[in-house]
């Protein structure tokens, strides 16, 4: 069972994801802004994390850096959801360093396609 | 007393008598060596032979008319009863042969000849011709109330008389001729200066007509300008002819002024109410002659000029017409002058009140800098005075601490070329306007003498510039706070029917799928509404990026497929897609390439049923500029639009009609923003279409995109 760390600081949207990714098999931990996010992950054992990009505290693309900057948390795939497809999010959520990237509101079966992608590597 | 009567004197006696004789003759002489005028000549010839000594008591001097033929008196002694300037026709009286064969002629008795005319019942008569430069211009008539008075000596001595006196007749008239000429150039030059110090047309004029009644002696006379326009002569200085002729108009060849101004030949008119050429409007005027004639530049007509003599007993001669023609070229010059000055007055007076009442601030500089004049709407605009201007350098006087260095380039620019700014300058309270600012080099007679600034301001303008970008500001911030705060709960209604779904199917209770699915598709209608719509506020708003990139297209159409298939075979439609060769790589937005295709294809298979959908993507070479394009086509074989539905279908929010929307359902403003993006990238949309056929969407955009004309990074 794959375990997954969702940070997001909306709580329906955390709420619906957990709950529809739980049906789907995984075992979800949730934090609420990116500061919990960062500290949680490195804590360790995450298979992967869903990181909404506009958070209280530090954003995703700051806490994203710093999983990335961290030894223990290097190597976990990260994917970033962010609001409607602003122009340059993408390229911006790469470069911060996610494997990939989504939108919402989520389609799950576009976003566990991406999340089995990852995992399955 | 008589010469025969001396001759039998005594020898004493006549030496006495003769030594008086001498001196009586050198009186003569000199009284008429002394006489300047010819009517003091005429007056000194008979006062002075009118001499006790030389006992001629009856004397007169006759001078020949020469139009005439008669002789008119003009001097005499000792002729009772005899008017002034007698006048004796031509073929009367004996003095008429010394006139007629230029010799004297001595009658011993006049009772034998029929032709004397005198009073004097009996006598004799001596008649001297006077000749001056070979011709005979009058006779010297004296007599006696004695047959046989006159011998040898008589003839010596009165011949001598008639020789000085004809001497002195000439050089008077000589003095006179050189006076008249003295005058008549004085009078020019008079005319000359007063028209060339008073250039009013109007006062020229007068002076011009003033000078040519003193001139020629006349009693009145007007004075005509010609206008090209309307072939005409307008009367602009008349001055007593009967009635005043100012503002008459008179067309070629109308009354004596037409007259000569058409054939441009003067005219001497001697009875000008038996004259045929008479204008009617000059039908009451009082005059009896008239001499007229044109004023010419060259040969380009001016205007004219008209003399009358109201005296029957004047008429013009050629003496006249040489004065007139002396005179008219310098009136023609003076009125050419004094015209072109009016003209030029008048085109100040316009442009100065074009200055003046300008609501624009208008100043000129010298090319010092300083300002050398300025408009009422300097002086409102900056609070100065023209007089706490003049003199003062331009910049320091208005520019601000921070627009002084602008400020003084542009004036230095200006004075070589036009310049067109904006800046900020202070007026003279301190208070700061926005102005619009244009300089102009001043160039006289290709000399660069100053500037021209125009100062118009902009405050307002400015003003309202700021506050409608503040408005287009917020109402973009607006629309984007509010589609991030309207996404939130969207995302909540979406995700949780969407999850209600799911749940619903692993509960077994189908019964509610329907109904979910309804609030899901709602939902994800109202949020592509919301995104769109920020969208066009972007691009709108001039906030829309370009984020150019390179990718493969074959790939990039690729994904798109995969992602529109579920979609386009909804309705039973088939997806063909065909792909040019060689499609290479396009520099382009990645992103908004793709939201385009799938708006198309999804346009498409909305309004196609059971039909084809036809992607097409073609690497081309523009034809016209060489530029290399990527062509992508959407045809279906849907229902087809007409002509009239394509022609708004890139506007927002319009589909082809109302109805279609509630039916097809869709935004309206998917087609807007393909648009928008195409005109972006340097690109455009093209629809084709027949209804019931079917439509084809056609994109192109350059293969290498590039933003705000700088070419692309390849």
């Amino acid at each position: 069972m794959s375990r997954i760390l969702l940070v997001e600081d909306n709580e329906m949207n955390r709420d619906m994801l957990s709950r529809r990714l739980t049906r789907k098999g995984y075992e979800v931990t949730m934090a609420v802004d990116g500061r919990e996010g960062v500290e949680m992950a490195k804590q360790g054992g995450y298979d992967l994390i869903l990181m909404d990009m506009s958070l209280p505290e530090i954003d995703g693309w700051e806490a994203t850096r710093q999983l990335r900057a961290a030894e223990e948390t290097r190597s976990i795939p990260i994917i970033a959801l962010t609001a409607h497809a602003m122009a340059g999010d993408r390229e911006k959520a790469l470069e911060a360093g996610c494997d990939d990237y989504d939108t919402k509101p989520i389609e799950l079966e576009r976003l566990l396609s991406k999340m089995e992608g990852l995992l399955n590597k | 007393m008589t010469a025969q009567k001396a001759s039998i004197s005594s020898r004493p006696g006549r030496q006495r008598r003769l030594a008086r004789r001498q001196a009586a003759l050198l009186r003569l002489s000199t009284a008429i060596a002394a006489a300047h005028e010819e009517t003091e000549v005429y007056q000194s010839v008979v006062n002075g032979l009118h001499d006790e000594a030389l006992g001629y008591n009856f004397l007169g001097l006759f001078l020949l008319d020469p139009e005439t033929g008669d002789r008119v008196l003009q001097a005499s002694v000792g002729w009772p009863d005899v008017p002034e300037n007698w006048r004796v026709h031509r073929g009367e009286g004996l003095s008429e042969r010394a006139l007629r064969d230029g010799q004297l002629h001595y009658t011993a008795d006049v009772r034998r000849e029929s032709q004397y005319l005198a009073s004097l019942a009996s006598g004799s008569e001596v008649d001297v011709p006077l000749r001056v430069n070979g011709d005979t211009i009058g006779v010297l008539v004296v007599e006696s109330s004695e047959p046989n008075a006159f011998g040898e000596e008589d003839f010596e001595i009165l011949t001598a008389a008639a020789n000085q006196a004809s001497i002195a007749i000439g050089r008077a008239r000589l003095l006179a001729e050189e006076r008249r000429r003295a005058d008549e150039h004085k009078a020019l030059l008079d005319t000359m200066s007063d028209l060339s110090s008073e250039l009013e047309l109007s006062k020229v004029l007068q002076a011009v007509l003033e000078r040519a009644v003193t001139l020629l002696g006349v009693t009145g006379g007007e004075v005509a300008i010609y206008e090209e326009t309307n072939r005409e002569l307008v009367v602009v200085a008349s001055q007593n002819i009967g009635k005043d002729s100012t503002d008459t108009r008179l067309k070629l060849g109308e009354g004596a002024m037409g007259v000569v101004a058409e054939s441009q030949e003067p005219l001497i008119i001697p009875s000008y109410h038996e004259w045929l050429g008479q204008s009617e409007q000059y039908a009451d005027v009082l005059v009896h002659s008239v001499m007229a004639a044109p004023l010419l530049i060259g040969r380009r007509l001016v205007g004219a000029i008209a003399t009358v003599h109201s005296d029957p007993e004047r008429i013009f001669n050629k003496e006249d017409l040489r004065l007139l023609n002396m005179f008219a070229p310098q009136a023609a010059i003076a009125v050419e002058n004094a015209r072109l000055y009016t003209e030029a007055q008048k085109q100040r007076q316009y442009f100065q009140a074009l200055v003046r009442n300008s609501p624009v601030a208008i100043v000129t500089l010298d090319l010092a800098e300083k300002i050398v004049n300025c408009n009422p709407g300097f002086e409102q605009l900056f609070g100065y005075t023209q007089d706490e201007v003049i003199g003062r350098y331009i910049d320091p006087l208005i520019a601000t601490e921070a627009t002084r260095s602008e400020a003084l380039a542009y004036t230095k620019e200006a004075l070589d070329r036009p310049i067109h700014g904006i800046g900020q300058r202070r007026r003279k309270d301190g208070t700061l306007v926005d102005v619009e600012i244009l300089g102009v080099p001043v160039i006289l007679e290709g000399e660069r003498v100053g500037i021209l600034a125009i100062y118009h301001d902009i405050t307002e303008l400015l003003q309202a510039r700021r506050e409608a970008e503040a408005a287009n500001t917020a109402k973009s911030q607006f629309l984007a706070s509010m589609s991030h705060e309207l996404r939130t709960p969207l995302n909540a209604i979406i995700g949780y029917s969407e999850m209600l779904q799911e749940e619903v199917a692993d509960l077994g209770h189908q019964e509610f799928t329907g109904d979910l699915e309804k609030i899901n598709t709602a939902g994800r209608h109202l949020l592509s509404l919301i995104n769109n719509i920020l969208d066009l506020s972007k691009i709108e708003a001039g906030k829309m990026d370009l984020h150019l990139e390179s990718f493969n297209v074959k790939a990039m159409v690729e994904d798109v497929v995969t992602t529109a298939s579920p979609l386009v075979t909804k309705n039973g439609n088939r997806l063909a897609v065909e792909y040019g060769s060689d499609l290479g790589s396009m520099y382009a937005d990645l992103t908004k390439l793709r939201q385009m295709l799938l708006n198309l294809l999804s346009n498409a298979a909305k309004f196609t049923e059971q039909g084809t959908i036809t992607l097409a993507v073609d690497r081309r070479t523009e034809l016209e500029d060489r530029r290399v394009m990527l062509v992508f086509s959407v045809a279906d074989t849907g229902i087809g639009m007409t002509a009239e539905q394509m022609g708004k279908l890139f506007e927002a929010f319009s589909q082809a009609e109302a109805s279609t929307t509630s039916k097809y359902g869709g935004t309206g403003l998917g087609l807007a923003i393909t648009r928008r993006f195409c005109h972006l990238m340097g690109g455009d949309v093209q629809v084709e279409s027949e209804p019931g056929i079917g439509s084809k969407f056609t994109i192109r955009l350059p293969a290498a995109v590039t933003v705000a004309g700088q070419p692309a990074a390849e």
